[in-house]
């Protein structure tokens, strides 16, 4: 019995040492392996090697991370950092890993830059070469560069671009507009259908994804081309229309061959 | 008969002997004493500091940093070696550390000992410091740990 006791007095003892020394509710802690280089005219800080910063809401870390401030060391508005960059906020469903990260404090705005740059938020997958952007208060996103991928509710979007607008309904992010456009064919994925051309849009108000130029559309072993094209999700029906030069081509595949 | 002649020349003999052996005993125990309580020159407590409680400043573009300690020595015509408790205090901070050495010429301070900075909301615990361009850089060395409240 006394054993018991004296286990758990230890135990309690240690767990009192450690809160001594870890991070403190409503505080944000940073660490680094190569110490703080602090700017005050300038204001803003270098935080140099193996940076890791987490707070309630967050985790960061970085190989490097520049922090700028407004009036003190506390009042940090946006940071940048460099190299093997990671963030996950639980509180805002976000996560995602870069080469760099920007983020500014007061818009609410998250900038992952680099190769095989991701970026999650809640059920939608971003990735990228280039860079993605989400923008929490506006529901704005923006991804640029090559391998551009948006993976959003049965929806799988490649492009050079990919822009839009995310409402959130019933705490779930949902896609309200969209544009996409690669000089190389975006592509795009549906459960039953795979869609190409160098420009595409949509507006969740008329569920239709309208393309443009050199517009391809595949459904089982039916392909139609032609210049201009739209795909209704609601009624799951699309057309492609030809310009002045061209004509609709339709193909049908036989599988037999 | 005079009082003077009746005494016995052998008792007050004696007597002026002991007497005299007395006075010898009382003043070689109060020399002995004060030989004791005396200090030696070699032994006298000296400062081993070059200056005791230094303070200097540095002007910065917004506002001064006061730079205080228990003992200051000369490392040469510009650098001073401050030891044990230097502070260095502005509006905006503070910052603590024994073992600093600072430049006087280019007012620049250096520590490699262990730091703690604080200023509003802010703490910081480093493995030592370099301030630089008159207080505007502070470059926190080594394993630094930085907490926001």
């Amino acid at each position: 019995m006394n054993v018991v006791k004296l286990i758990i007095f230890a135990g309690f003892l240690i767990s009192y040492s450690l809160n001594g020394v870890s991070r403190g509710i409503g505080e944000t802690e940073i660490t680094t392996d190569d110490g703080i280089e602090v700017f005050q005219n300038e204001k803003y800080y270098l935080l140099k090697k193996n940076v890791i910063i987490s707070s309630d809401d967050f985790k960061i870390t970085s190989d490097n991370v520049k922090a700028n401030f407004e009036i003190d060391l506390y009042d940090i508005t946006s940071l940048e950092t460099k190299g093997n960059s990671s963030i996950n906020a639980i509180k805002y469903g976000i996560n995602g890993k870069g080469d760099e990260i920007l983020i500014n404090i007061k818009s609410e705005e998250i900038k992952v830059i680099g190769k095989n740059s991701l970026l999650n938020l809640q059920d939608t997958k971003m990735s990228s070469d280039g860079s993605i952007k989400v923008n929490n208060l506006l529901g704005a996103f923006e991804l640029k560069g090559a391998n551009s991928n948006l993976k959003n509710d049965g929806l799988d979007i490649y492009g050079e671009y990919i822009s839009g607008i995310f409402v959130e309904i019933d705490g779930k992010k949902q896609l309200k507009k969209l544009e996409v456009e690669d000089k190389n064919l975006l592509k795009i994925y549906t459960e039953d259908l795979e869609m190409s051309s160098q420009k595409a849009i949509y507006d969740d108000e008329t569920n239709i994804f309208e393309l443009f130029t050199k517009v391809k559309i595949v459904k089982g072993q039916e392909i139609i081309s032609g210049e201009y094209g739209y795909f209704d999700t609601v009624k799951n029906s699309y057309k492609v229309k030809s310009d002045e030069t061209s004509k609709v081509k339709v193909t049908i595949k036989n599988t037999n061959e | 008969m005079n009082f003077l002649l009746s005494i016995d020349k052998n008792k007050l003999f004696i007597f002026i002997t002991c007497l005299i052996v007395i006075i010898i005993i009382f003043f070689s125990y109060n020399f002995i004493n004060n030989e004791k309580s005396f200090p030696i020159l070699a032994e006298l407590p000296t400062s081993k500091s070059d200056i005791v409680k230094p303070k200097f400043s540095i002007s910065g573009q917004n506002s001064e940093i006061f730079i205080t300690a228990k003992n200051g020595n000369f490392i040469n015509e510009e650098k001073i070696l401050l030891e044990n408790n230097v502070k260095f205090k502005s509006k905006e901070f503070q910052l603590i550390s024994d073992n600093v050495i600072f430049d006087r010429k280019n007012l620049i301070a250096t520590s490699k000992n262990k730091s703690k900075f604080s200023s509003k909301n802010t703490s910081i615990i480093s493995a030592g410091f370099d301030i630089t361009d008159n207080g505007n850089i502070i470059n926190f060395k080594g394993q630094t740990v930085l907490k926001i409240k």
